[in-house]
């Protein structure tokens, strides 16, 4: 999963491959807050996945938005 | 009666902006925002804004005169009017601006859906000819938008801007280029309150207590926004697609409200339609609500960014919520003017 949401950021949203880890904040790969909302909307169309920017927001790391993806794709 | 083949056909354009532009710099001087942050955010460069004492309806009366110029014919049977800012809350502004434009008589009504307003008008106005009610119709969109923003906001200020555009359409086939072939219009009442303008009205006013500070201003939550628009926009362009019997190979220009540039370019990006297809004036002109799609035809017929028979995809969101889509073909213009 953390390769895929990897994959998104650096091409739907410019992000440094060689940046983006999973303890790196969304925030410091470039993301402002309408592209938080645009990462959710993708989630939402990709995934299925509903996390809203504000959740997106919140979490800043990767790795914390991968986790949160993991365990609502598992609720499915 | 007529029988089912009468169409509304785009026979004039015309626009307008007030002199005065307003840079990110001149913004970031008073501000707390910076040119960087407006460019990143909204892809708006400057913008044009009126002078103490211009109304919308000085700017609507301008497109208009332009309109009707370019369209060889200065008679039409009605004038609508999209706005956001009307120059009264009571009455209408368009009666005034179709007697300031010689027209006294006529029928005049301003139609309300803020940025989704013009392509309601339009719908509208193709309504009229459709029914038989009129022959010609002058449809503006006007807004001296900067009027309703609190000037110290930054989250609104450096978006929002002044100006005006505006169509003639006459009855005529749906085969003729200029012809109005489809329209998609919705609305979403439950999110009325993400963009509003508090106070002033009989909700506030029935309660029986002073408007809050600020309540008198405009206000917007952006994000939200953002969200809604983008979804609502696509969903829209796609349904008025199948209504005109169009593929997506089939649309050479896409006119999106200029609300934002990373709204246009995210909604375009869903449709898979190009950025060279995708028509764009936001950098120069900011966001003008009611008069953005308008005021981007124009332009864009001047600028030969629009060819006749182009098939063409104008498309909407604003506040109340409301969006709305049109499919029309570009006919031959003669537009003078901005």
């Amino acid at each position: 999963m953390f390769d895929e949401l990897k994959q998104i950021l650096v091409t739907s949203f410019q992000a440094d491959p060689t940046e983006v880890t999973p303890d790196a904040r969304l925030q410091d790969l470039g993301l402002d807050s309408l592209d938080m909302v645009e990462l959710s909307l993708v989630l939402k169309s990709e995934w299925g996945v509903a996390i809203s920017d504000d959740e997106l927001i919140e979490y800043q790391q990767v790795g914390a938005v991968v986790a949160a993806v993991e365990s609502r794709t598992a609720r499915l | 009666m007529r029988d089912n083949e009468t169409a509304a056909v785009v026979c004039g354009a015309g626009s307008w902006l007030p002199p005065r532009r307003v840079t990110n710099a001149d913004l970031a001087g008073y501000l707390d925002t910076s040119d960087e942050w407006i460019v990143s955010r909204t892809g708006i460069h400057r913008r044009h804004v009126v002078d103490a004492g211009t109304s919308t309806g000085d700017l609507a009366v301008e497109a208009g005169r332009e309109a009707l110029k370019s369209a060889g014919d200065t008679q039409v049977d009605a004038v609508v009017l999209a706005t956001t800012t009307p120059d009264r809350l009571c009455p209408a502004t368009a009666p005034e601006v179709a007697t300031r434009l010689g027209l006294t008589g006529v029928a005049a009504y301003d139609v309300s859906a803020v940025c989704t307003g013009f392509v309601y008008a339009l719908a509208s106005a193709t309504g009229l000819i459709a029914a038989g009610v009129a022959e010609r119709v002058l449809v503006i969109g006007a807004e001296a938008f900067t009027t309703i923003l609190n000037p110290r906001d930054r989250t609104t200020v450096p978006i929002f801007a002044d100006g005006a555009g505006a169509l003639v359409l006459r009855a005529g086939t749906p085969d003729e280029p200029g012809a109005v072939r489809a329209f998609d219009l919705g609305s979403d009442g439950e999110n009325s309150d993400l963009i509003q303008i508090p106070a002033g009205g009989s909700r506030q006013r029935s309660a029986g207590t002073p408007a809050g500070p600020g309540d008198g201003y405009f206000t917007m939550r952006g994000r939200d926004v953002y969200r809604h628009a983008v979804e609502r926009m696509a969903a829209s362009v796609r349904r008025v697609m199948g209504r005109a019997g169009w593929r997506l190979s089939d649309v050479d220009r896409l006119v999106p409200h200029q609300a934002n540039s990373r709204i246009s370019t995210a909604v375009a990006a869903r449709l898979d339609i190009p950025d060279e297809r995708c028509l764009s004036n936001i950098a120069e002109v900011g966001n003008t609500a009611a008069a953005s799609v308008p005021l981007l035809l124009a332009q864009g017929s001047r600028q030969g960014w629009l060819r006749p028979g182009h098939r063409v995809l104008l498309t909407a969101f604003g506040g109340g919520l409301t969006w709305g889509s049109a499919a029309l073909t570009w006919p031959e213009l003669d537009i003078q003017g901005d």
